[in-house]
């Protein structure tokens, strides 16, 4: 939200950065950090006081600012939200889709009983939107409020359970936290008091480790929490950004052969040699040693360019990540300052290139080269990548490791061969791992935020019952321990409230709640100078600022009032005559404020209140190159939510592919008992070349392109399951060809990676053709 | 030198979780190396001439990503892997737990019940630090229907050879029945049926 980016005029300038982070690296003089615990100068937080005025005034209902800066920002916001609901439904559907996935390969090799099939059914079944829902009791309403309140407020107490639970638990207690009690990924409040959470779960994590060879490194609860992470929006748009165009160039290349590991290349020559000319050389025999193949003149002289090539790439690779370090999500940085300063709190002496390991750790391994290697996975391709790039890319990923670790060669010699990459590299990816954990703290802005969250008064959470039932189990189930680690009392209170949780319900009685949030414990808070500890003159400037911003923003253009320079008197006079209520009370207010000022001796109207007046109009400078900000913003957001849509849009085709294989053996199951019903013959439909090519379904064609024109094609179902493919040629009655398929087929070949489906003349893309037909011959009947 | 041509060549995978040792345990078999220091793999090869019971055969083996991130890779190595070194560590019971899924899906990828696979509870020499029985282990192995099961340990390189060498023997007696198996796989028909085209672009 607005709030950093709305901060204080006077320090802006130097911190604006041009980057889309919502959160703009705050500049030193306006952070404390907590490991210090020095406030800095008191007007670090007048500034704070501003930004905290700026934002609860835009929650101002008396008037609403409706110029272009307000307009972009509704549209930014509600870009926000839709980012973050998709990307909870894409959790869901992964998870559903990964449960299948292992069901249907059973399903596929005939080894799942019936009743297990009913299950998968109703599974299936089930799988459909959550209708909305309340409790029964207003009571229970409260209760859970209060629950989640406190959860979501004190992030210690997820974060001790993320410790606790095991690894059959994580996925249903990451869904509710990273897509629920902290979804609203664009929301600094709720993402700073995740990355709170991160933090403590990160430093028991370091507490308990007994040597950092082996931090961070097992699957646990802990890296399964950080990846989840890092699959949220912010995330998903960075890996586009830095990989999709270096990724996508290099695929195209299918037929680039970069493999340089000498043995591979050694069987790859005399393949090719007994394929060409029939035989072998008796000096080429097989199966030698690596050292054998390694000094191979031939094979030599293959590998050598090749080297030069994937350092090239590499390099590429590198470089657009360095370049975009101010692309890198604010949160991802935040955790490698986090590993950085735990590291050298537990581990004094560690130099620098242990620190940096650690960082790569997370960096590399958990978040780049997973997509590097498989990035279909990602969504950052379209399809399976053939043999030879994804080896390519393997090993870029392996360079990029290597570069981060401190390589050693004793295991594969020939990756040696790349040293001079490291070597050239080393100091450079050090500098930028060090440079991603420049970023600074926001505790002062958390509290910031978790005052105006209190004032606020209307925070709620969009929740399902078994979300909440889930978590209050995990808390049921780890009270004893839970009890251990912390001053828990009143988490203990309300769940004694509760009573025991209740068990899941089935999905289909499953419910999104609306949990209105509240704390009996704090109360709202009204008086904002107690609680912050501020003068009556500050917050008079604060106000008296943030309502002549206001004002401006909302009079007419064409006003005399908004001519620069500006005659703040004479603004509020202006709005003081107007008829709109609100302007009027702002008016009047601005008024008061100013004589309080004179008053307090803060200004003075001999000058003409020169210094608030200086203020106003930084922040209107300021305010309009957020415009462009947001709106470029905006931009990059679109197709973050682009990328998003369409993984749903998969995930969605591969869940209605699995729900008809399954119909099909189900109906075929149920017709050796009952008599076959009559079946419907659907089809033919007729498909073009040009329309298949233009979806993707033909993925590559023999067809001459003054032909394609009239080439079509006839698709029939006379049965579930079962389709018949006719490829025709205008003006022909006969077709050219006609290819009987079984959806199982096609499932099976999808489940072994086979892209393709030989037609002949025309090869078609499986999932595709998955798609097309389940589109197209969706029976109904389930 | 002919006789090279005729040697049996096997791929043996290692899979297991992050750090239990499976890069050590194959850098010790394959070179008689201790690796003291911890570099996370993404993907390794090795070649290795060995003799099992007078027969010599090569070992292709694959030394694989323990990070679970990389996931999305198993699926085309276990296509190709003919035998499974399935490694957890005696030091951490969490380990143990991620190999039935990966047996689950190695059954699954090989439609047979009858893969090479050999348990391995790696870091046996850290004692004090045990956190799985060895009874706990030779549970699983008999879920499993007895496969055979080491603790190894890659530091005082004990029992290493013993288990590739398990995997080999089980991949050579399995090798027979594949064979046949795989026979009868290739008559099953193609995909789908083409028929009647006559005419050329
Ligand atoms: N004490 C002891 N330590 C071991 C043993 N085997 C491996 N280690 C240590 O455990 C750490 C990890 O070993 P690796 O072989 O790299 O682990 P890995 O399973 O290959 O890990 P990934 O490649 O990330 O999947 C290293 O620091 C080793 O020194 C062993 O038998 N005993
Ligand atoms: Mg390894």
């Amino acid at each position: 939200m607005a709030l950093t980016m709305l901060a204080p005029s006077r320090t802006s300038t130097s911190s604006s950065s041009s980057n889309v982070n919502p959160y703009p690296q705050v500049t030193r003089q306006n952070t404390f950090s907590s490991s210090d615990g020095t406030r800095s100068a008191r007007t670090s937080k007048r500034y704070s006081v501003t930004a905290l005025y700026m934002s609860m005034h835009a929650h101002d209902k008396d008037i609403e600012i409706e110029d272009d800066l307000a307009r972009v920002q509704k549209t930014l916001r509600d870009l926000k939200a839709k980012i973050s609901s998709q990307s909870k439904k894409n959790f869901v559907l992964e998870k559903d889709v990964r449960y299948l996935d292992s069901r249907i390969a059973l399903l596929i090799q005939n080894r799942m009983a019936l009743e297990e099939q009913n299950e998968v059914a109703s599974h299936l079944e089930d799988s459909v939107e959550i209708l909305e829902g309340t409790f029964p009791s207003d009571q229970k309403t409260q209760q859970y409020g209060n629950l989640f309140f406190l959860l979501q407020s004190e992030p210690r107490h997820i974060a001790a359970l993320c410790r606790l639970v095991t690894m059959a638990e994580i996925d249903a207690l990451l869904q509710t936290v990273m897509f629920t009690i902290y979804g609203n990924q664009y929301e600094s409040r709720e993402e700073h008091l995740l990355l709170t959470m991160f933090q403590s779960v990160l430093s028991a994590q370091f507490d308990t480790t007994p040597e950092y060879s082996s931090l961070l490194r097992a699957n646990t609860p802990v890296s399964r929490m950080m990846t989840t992470y890092t699959r949220r929006g912010p995330g998903q748009s960075y890996l586009k950004t830095v990989l999709a165009d270096q990724i996508n160039s290099l695929i195209e290349h299918k037929d680039l052969n970069l493999e340089i590991n000498p043995l591979k290349v050694y069987e790859q020559m005399i393949k090719q040699i007994e394929e060409d000319t029939g035989t072998l050389p008796s000096n080429m025999p097989r199966g030698i040693s690596a050292e054998e193949a390694a000094e191979n003149p031939q094979v030599q002289a293959i590998i050598e360019p090749r080297l030069t090539m994937l350092m090239k790439i590499a390099n590429s690779f590198l470089t657009t990540i360095i370049d975009n370090l101010n692309e890198t999500p604010y949160g991802i940085r935040w955790i490698c300052k986090q590993i950085r300063s735990l590291t050298k709190r537990k581990y004094p002496d560690a130099k620098e290139q242990v620190i940096c390991t650690l960082i790569g750790g997370f960096f590399f391994l958990r978040f780049l080269n997973p997509a590097i290697v498989t990035p279909r996975s990602y969504m950052l391709v379209d399809g399976m990548p053939s043999e030879h790039p994804r080896r390519t890319l393997t090993l870029i990923a392996k360079m990029l490791q290597n570069l981060a670790n401190k390589p050693s060669y004793a295991k594969e010699p020939y990756m040696a061969s790349l040293a001079p990459f490291v070597h050239h590299n080393k100091a450079r990816i050090n500098k930028f791992l060090m440079d991603l954990c420049e970023v600074g703290d926001f505790y002062e802005s958390l509290e910031m935020d978790q005052y105006v969250a209190l004032s606020k008064k209307d925070l709620e959470l969009s929740i399902t019952l078994n979300e909440i039932y889930t978590t209050h189990q995990l808390l049921e189930k780890h009270a004893k321990e839970l009890n251990k680690a912390q001053d828990v009392s009143h988490l203990n209170v309300l769940l004694a409230e509760l009573g025991p949780a209740p068990a899941q319900v089935p999905r289909k009685e499953n419910r999104v709640i609306t949990l209105p949030l509240y704390s009996r414990w704090e109360s709202a808070i009204d008086d904002l100078t107690a609680a912050l500890d501020i003068t009556q003159e500050d917050v008079c400037y604060m106000e008296a600022k943030s309502t002549f911003v206001q004002l401006l923003r909302t009079l007419p253009a064409t006003s005399p009032a908004v001519r620069k320079p500006l005659n703040l008197t004479k603004i509020a006079d202006t709005a003081a005559k107007m008829r709109d209520m609100g302007m009027f009370r702002k008016g009047m207010r601005a008024l008061e404020l100013l004589e309080q000022l004179r008053d307090l001796g803060v200004a003075t109207d001999q000058d003409g209140y020169l210094l608030l007046r200086e203020e106003v109009e930084q922040e209107l400078v300021h305010l309009g190159s957020l415009k462009d900000k947001v709106v470029e913003e905006t931009k990059k957001l679109d197709e973050v939510y682009k990328t998003i849509r369409d993984h749903n849009t998969y995930l969605v085709g591969q869940l209605e592919t699995y729900k008809s294989y399954l119909h099909n053996v189900r109906s075929q199951s149920e017709g050796k008992q009952r008599k076959q019903q009559k079946q419907t013959v659907l089809g033919p439909y007729k498909f073009t070349h040009q329309q298949l090519e233009k979806e993707g379904v033909i993925q590559k064609s023999n067809v001459p392109d003054n032909r394609r024109a009239n080439i079509f094609f006839n698709i029939t179902s006379p049965m579930p399951g079962t389709f018949v493919i006719s490829l025709h040629y205008k003006g022909r009655n006969r077709g050219l060809l006609e290819l009987d398929l079984k959806l199982d087929d096609l499932l099976e070949m999808q489940q072994n990676g086979q892209d393709e489906l030989d037609l002949e003349y025309v090869q078609f893309n499986v999932p595709k053709v998955l798609t097309l037909l389940n589109k197209r011959f969706a029976r109904k009947k389930w | 030198m002919s006789s090279r041509g005729t040697r049996r060549e096997y791929n043996i995978v290692v899979l297991g979780a992050g750090g239990v040792g499976k890069s050590c345990l194959t850098a010790q078999f394959v070179q008689n190396v201790w690796i003291e220091s911890y570099d996370p793999t993404i993907e390794d090869s090795y070649r290795k001439v060995i003799e099992v019971d007078g027969r010599s055969c090569v070992l292709e083996i694959l030394d694989t990503a323990g990070t679970e991130q990389f996931t999305a890779m198993r699926e085309i190595y276990m296509k190709t892997g003919q035998g499974f070194l399935l490694v957890y560590s005696i030091t951490s019971l969490s380990t143990l737990h991620e190999l039935t899924d990966l047996r689950d899906q190695i059954l699954r990828i090989k439609e047979t019940d009858h893969v090479p696979i050999v348990i391995v509870g790696n870091k046996s020499d850290l004692e004090e630090d045990r956190a799985v029985s060895r009874n706990r282990a030779i549970h699983l192995s008999q879920s499993w229907g007895r496969v055979p099961f080491y603790e190894t340990s890659a530091r005082k390189r004990q029992n290493v050879d013993e288990v590739f060498m398990d995997l080999c023997r089980q991949i050579m007696r399995n090798e027979a029945v594949l064979d046949e198996t795989r026979s009868e796989r290739s008559e099953k028909k193609p995909l789908g049926k083409k028929k009647g085209f006559c005419l050329i672009l």
